[in-house]
């Protein structure tokens, strides 16, 4: 229940949207049980009077069947415009509210989710939320005033008859959506975890196709696929029996209110306290106020889903981000060297898998789900993945880093941009701790170069742009000429406006890298950070490439991360990194003859 | 392409027999409805004409009571079979659109996203649901219920059947009218819709690259405009439909304004505002109050198409997914199917072999080399020059377009594909382990292999040591990328595998290419246990991984440009030399 009071607040800035909504729904609701009250009463009477000879007003009460036929229709529109104009805004404005706690979170605190879970709370989630609005909140709000009404209403002509009428319409406004509730929460919490089950079996089965087809393992996966999908369905087959036992409940609930007052009902005509016009229209006004208390068994039997979302939702938002933003003034750095002291760091369990230390990015891949690697580190506290480093970089200075996988070198690029805060020690920055630096500023300064950088679905021109949106033509093309890609781009149809990413042309690795160094080029940053910016390209192309960043790097503060002997030839210091420790350092020619070096270069196999 | 509609039509068999039940009880409550007015009407009647006290009408009311028990059991039993309609047609699509996309095969899967195949297939197939569970069983519904209560009115009072006969039919022809414009904005709406997803998981992926050229804040006014866009879209549909659905109810709430008041009006002897011509018939109390309850029954099954019209969108809309998913072309069974005898020695040639993923980029042209029994063979190459072709060719994930691969003189696509692979082990750079423990990881290709088997296995692939430390041992549960594993024990979890299977030939893609030191000397002692007594093919992108191959093919541009071993090729001025000196200036050591 507490989420239903933070979703309250968040609604707030609706509230006038929502209480339309809900005026017109009652009025609606009203006009509708009129029509049908006053009709029964009509036909009643003329009969009545017909019989009898006498004369009767029926311009007023037909006057009144027309005027609420037209208010029930114009009431319904207007209902249906209003309520959804008020959810879709109130989604428009979720959203946003939800991105602006997402993105403080990124990389760091996102790492343990995977990219489709976020998707699916951005898009589903909130998405979910309107169920709250349009088939919660108004429907009970007019419930209660219009159950009130009704009750007032019939007690006018009988108390006991009113009292009946209540009765029933608590049982199937609070009884069965109650019964509804408790009985769907849990096929209703199945529901979800089957689905995501299903879900990361397809995944699995997917992603996992060789090996599932190389091992003969392809059809027993597809049964488990069959027997989860099975499981969904009869999970779904509970709840769909429960929602049609609320469906049929409701509908018996009237038909016997119906019954109750013609049961009670005619003894008062009987004896002369009610005229029959009278019974023949509280018979049909009751049956008509159902329509009121209708809805809300279902409403309350997927209650359980929409707060599951919120709390999906809240989850994030509640997220304390990785590093807070320093309050203080923005400190001027004297120039742009970088210090590095004492520098200790280790993820928190249980992101931390040690497969995860060679990714610099928030890996999509990496949903460690919670509850299946808890056994594995609950009782062993992760591992230091910087154990104390070292590091003077004067302005200009050019530095590279050696290691294993997981020995910390792409750690230390996330401590360099402050997408994490480190344990221990210092990282100054023109002598200025790291810490003082607003984030945005601090990224000003520095351009990163990495093996996963993700091109957007947009056009090339757009995903340049996006490191310098005033760019003209002429600084893109020499950008990218730099990066050996400008001519790659002129001969593609489009050129500048080809579309890449999921949607367009398939680039090969190759070529998105060298978008991506353009990119970095155009930033212009004094601090480079290049994280094995040739990795996976061919020789030629990668000789071509190394030349490029050669020239991006002259004037600059660099930190170079490779195991190219080519490249590192050319530093003015290497560090070999083994599991968070600086363990050789030295110039590339002093390096060759130390034990560790040339094995991990791959350059020992000879002897 | 098939329309998404066909696809759903084609799949009414599986559904037919719960469809027939849902809408053979669904009119039998309709049924039961016009004897449970034609009920309340006599009571009514009784108490209004002949003043009856309660014990005069309890004939008529204890029937009504029994109805209203049997309305309700009906409407739940129709409720369930149109449910089950809807799960049996799930269950098989399913089921056929995951094997589809295992037949179409790992070389189909590299062109699509997986994230939206796993969107498929779970909400994908979720939303035809709405299709079978409701929209079927209304159409059928809604031709039959107003028809059953105009027989029953017909007899009675031509003249309110008249009304009735003549207002309904401007119903559904309204709504095809309005609709087919509605439907356009509606298949605009849904693209809009995909495209607002594709840009929130574009956003979200990219995350860090935004943040890193500090654009992830602008991005907060992107999302605002894209939803704020998604509502204006969304409210142009809404108003059309909205407004198609009030003047539907306006139709049917006049249709029923003028049936009360002609009814109304004869029975307190008024003259009725129509010509002359046509004499009104006469009416009781009771049949007019019959006909005024069975009026809102008659046009509710018609008001009510507009709300199942939406069902159908959605599941056509994802049946326009499925059927892209499913048109995907299987490649062709084998005409006759050749059978290697179970110690086959494995001798492969490619003769002259060709592929391109693309028309015009060949990514092999005509490579030609064997692999004989037991030796070793290293493929070095640029990339993009066909290595990993080369690999999927013998995995069976293509087809050559041009030449042969034979296998002890088999052409390899004339051969069982599932005996084939069983004499196969295959170590990627990056293995996939799946959702479950260590142990079923090491026995996915021998899944009844015991606890004694697996674990030798894990001992052979060096990964004993590791695996027996965790606190659960072989029961550990590892995840999609093996959380908690470092690369180097996933790379041993995967080799178990291999040991398990006991293969023939062993294919290594750039399985230690990512490895550290410590790892690759690991990993590396276990291939060179595995290599022994059977051929190995080692694809390498770093050189130093390559030098005690029997033999090391040379690649480029698909073609075998050089081959030798490698004291062999590095007396050779040829494409080898040049790229190990490339690569390793510090030449001393080449």
């Amino acid at each position: 229940m507490p989420e239903l009071i933070r979703l309250w607040h968040l609604f707030r800035p609706y509230r006038g949207w929502m209480l339309g909504g809900f005026a017109v729904a009652l009025i609606t609701l009203l006009a509708n049980v009129t029509l049908m009250a006053i009709s029964a009463w009509f036909i009643t009477a003329m009969a009545v009077a017909g019989a009898a000879g006498v004369a009767m007003n029926y311009f007023t009460p037909a006057a009144i069947i027309r005027g609420s036929a037209i208010a029930r229709t114009a009431g319904r529109y207007f209902e249906r415009l209003i309520t959804h104009e008020a959810t879709l805004r109130q989604l428009a404005g979720l959203r946003v509210w939800f991105y602006r706690h997402l993105e403080p979170l990124a990389p760091a605190r996102l790492m343990a989710y995977h990219s489709a879970d976020l998707l699916t709370r951005i898009r589903a989630d909130i998405d979910a939320l309107d169920n709250l609005y349009v088939r919660v909140l108004v429907p009970v709000l007019v419930a209660i005033t219009a159950g009130l009404a009704f009750f007032v209403f019939t007690a006018l002509f009988d108390l006991g008859l009113a009292l009946l009428l209540l009765g029933m319409l608590l049982i199937a406004g609070v009884l069965l959506p109650w019964w509804g509730h408790r009985l769907g929460k849990q096929p209703g919490r199945r529901i979800v975890e089957i689905q995501a089950e299903l879900r990361q079996a397809g995944i699995d089965g997917t992603q996992g196709l060789s090996e599932l087809l190389i091992y003969g393992a392809a059809d027993s996966h597809a049964r488990h696929m069959d027997a989860l999908s099975r499981a969904l369905v009869a999970e779904q087959a509970r709840m769909s029996q429960l929602t049609g036992i609320a469906q049929a409940a409701t509908g018996l609930t009237a038909n016997l209110t119906l019954w109750g007052m013609l049961w009670f009902g005619i003894p008062l005509v009987h004896d002369g306290s009610l005229a029959p016009p009278q019974l023949a229209m509280l018979a049909l006004f009751s049956l008509a106020t159902f329509e009121a208390v209708a809805p809300l068994p279902m409403a309350f039997q997927q209650l359980e889903s929409t707060l599951t979302a919120a709390r999906r939702l809240f989850a994030i938002v509640d997220t304390e981000p990785a590093v807070p933003e320093p309050t203080g003034p923005t400190p001027q750095p004297r120039d742009h060297g970088l210090s590095i002291e004492g520098l200790r760091f280790r993820y928190p369990s249980p992101v931390a898998g040690s497969g995860s230390g060679g990714s610099d990015s928030p890996d999509p891949g990496m949903s460690l789900g919670s509850s299946s690697s808890s056994g594995m580190h609950s009782d062993t506290k992760p591992p230091a993945i910087l154990d104390g480093i070292d590091l003077e970089l004067p302005p200009g200075r050019r530095v590279a880093i050696v290691g294993a996988t997981g020995s910390g070198k792409t750690t230390l690029f996330n401590l360099l941009l402050r997408f994490w805060a480190p344990e221990a020690g210092s990282i100054r920055l023109g002598g200025e701790p790291l810490e003082h630096f607003p984030g945005e500023d601090l990224r000003r300064r520095i351009a990163l170069v990495s093996q996963h950088t993700h091109l957007f679905d947009t056009s090339i021109r757009e995903n340049l742009l996006i490191a310098a949106p005033e760019a003209p033509q002429g600084l893109l093309e020499q950008a990218c000429a730099t990066a050996q890609i400008h001519d790659f781009i002129a001969e593609l149809p489009e050129g500048y406006d080809t579309w890449v990413g999921e949607t367009g042309v398939r680039l090969s690795g190759g070529q998105a890298r060298r978008i991506a160094i353009a990119r970095a080029l155009l930033r212009d940053a004094p601090i480079l950070l290049l994280d094995e910016p040739t990795e996976g390209l061919d020789a030629v192309t990668e000789r071509a490439l190394m030349d490029a960043v050669q020239r991006l790097m002259t004037g600059r503060t660099v930190l170079l991360i490779t195991h190219k002997p080519v490249a590192l030839a050319q530093m003015d210091e290497i560090l070999v990194l083994d599991q968070g420790r600086v363990i050789e350092r030295g110039t590339h020619a002093e390096l060759l003859k130390a034990p560790i070096y040339p094995r991990l270069l791959g350059l020992d196999l000879d002897a | 392409m098939t329309a998404p509609r066909t696809l759903l039509d084609d799949q009414k068999p599986l559904a037919a027999r719960w469809l027939r039940l849902s809408v053979g009880l669904g009119l039998g409550n309709g049924v039961l409805l016009i004897l449970q007015a034609w009920l309340l009407a006599q009571v009514i009647d009784a108490l209004v004409f002949t003043n009856a006290a309660l014990a005069d009408v309890t004939g008529w009311l204890w029937p009504l009571l029994a109805l209203f028990a049997l309305r309700a059991l009906l409407a739940w039993a129709s409720e369930q079979n149109a449910f089950r309609a809807a799960a049996q047609v799930k269950i098989s699509l399913r089921d056929r659109l995951y094997r589809h996309i295992q037949a179409a095969g790992p070389a189909w899967m590299a062109g699509q996203r997986s994230g939206a195949i796993a969107e498929d297939l779970t909400r994908g197939i979720e939303a035809v649901e709405a299709y079978y569970s409701r929209y079927l069983p209304a159409m059928s519904l809604t031709a039959l219920i107003p028809l059953t209560i105009l027989i029953v009115v017909l007899p009675l009072d031509w003249l309110s059947a008249l009304i009735m006969l003549v207002t309904a039919p401007l119903i559904p022809i309204f709504m095809i009218l309005i609709g087919s414009g509605v439907e356009r904005l509606n298949q605009q709406l849904w693209k809009d819709l995909a495209r607002m997803g594709a840009h929130f998981l574009d956003v979200i992926q990219g995350m860090t690259t935004l943040k890193l050229f500090n654009a992830s804040r602008r991005e907060a006014e992107v999302i605002a405009r894209i939803s704020e866009d998604y509502r204006a879209s969304t409210m142009r549909v809404l108003r059309v439909a909205f407004l198609t659905s009030a003047v539907l109810e306006l139709f049917s709430t006049l249709g029923i304004a003028i049936i009360a008041v002609f009814i109304g009006f004869r029975l307190y002897q008024l003259e009725l505002p129509i010509p002359e011509l046509i004499a009104p018939p006469e009416i009781s109390f009771v049949t007019g109050f019959f006909i005024l309850l069975l009026a809102p029954e008659f046009y509710a099954p018609l008001r009510n198409l507009g709300t199942h019209y939406h069902g159908r969108m959605e599941a056509i809309a994802a049946a326009e997914r499925l059927v892209a998913v499913m048109e995907t072309e299987l490649p062709a069974p084998p005409k006759q199917v050749a059978s290697l005898s179970a110690d086959s020695p494995l001798q492969i040639r490619f003769e002259g072999v060709s592929f391109s993923y693309e028309p015009g980029r060949p990514a092999l042209a005509g490579a030609q080399f064997e692999i004989n029994p037991g030796e070793r063979i290293a493929l070095v190459g640029p990339s993009g020059a066909g290595k990993t072709t080369v690999a999927s060719l013998l995995l069976g994930f293509i087809r050559p377009e041009a030449g042969r691969i034979s296998v002890d003189g088999e052409d390899l696509n004339a051969l069982a594909i599932d005996d084939w692979r069983r004499r196969l082990a295959w170590l990627p750079q990056q293995p996939r382990l799946f959702q479950g423990t260590i142990a079923d990881n090491i026995r996915l290709g021998l899944p009844d292999a015991t606890l004694d088997e697996v674990r030798q296995a894990a001992e052979r692939a060096q990964a004993t040591e590791f695996i027996e430390r965790l606190p659960l041992g072989y029961d550990s549960p590892v995840g999609e990328r093996g959380s908690g594993l470092s690369g180097g024990q996933i790379q041993r979890v995967a080799l178990a595998r291999a040991f398990l299977r006991d293969a023939r030939l062993v294919i290594l893609d750039e399985a230690t290419a990512s490895l550290d030191p410590a790892s690759e000397a690991l990993v590396q002692r276990a291939v060179d246990q595995l290599a022994e007594g059977r051929s190995m093919l080692i694809i390498a992108h770093r050189l130093s991984t390559v030098r005690n191959a029997d033999r090391i093919l040379v690649i480029d541009d698909g073609r075998i440009v050089e081959a030798g071993t490698h004291a062999e090729l590095i007396e050779r001025d040829g494409p080898y030399r040049r790229m190990v000196r490339l690569l390793e200036p510090g030449g001393a050591h080449a």
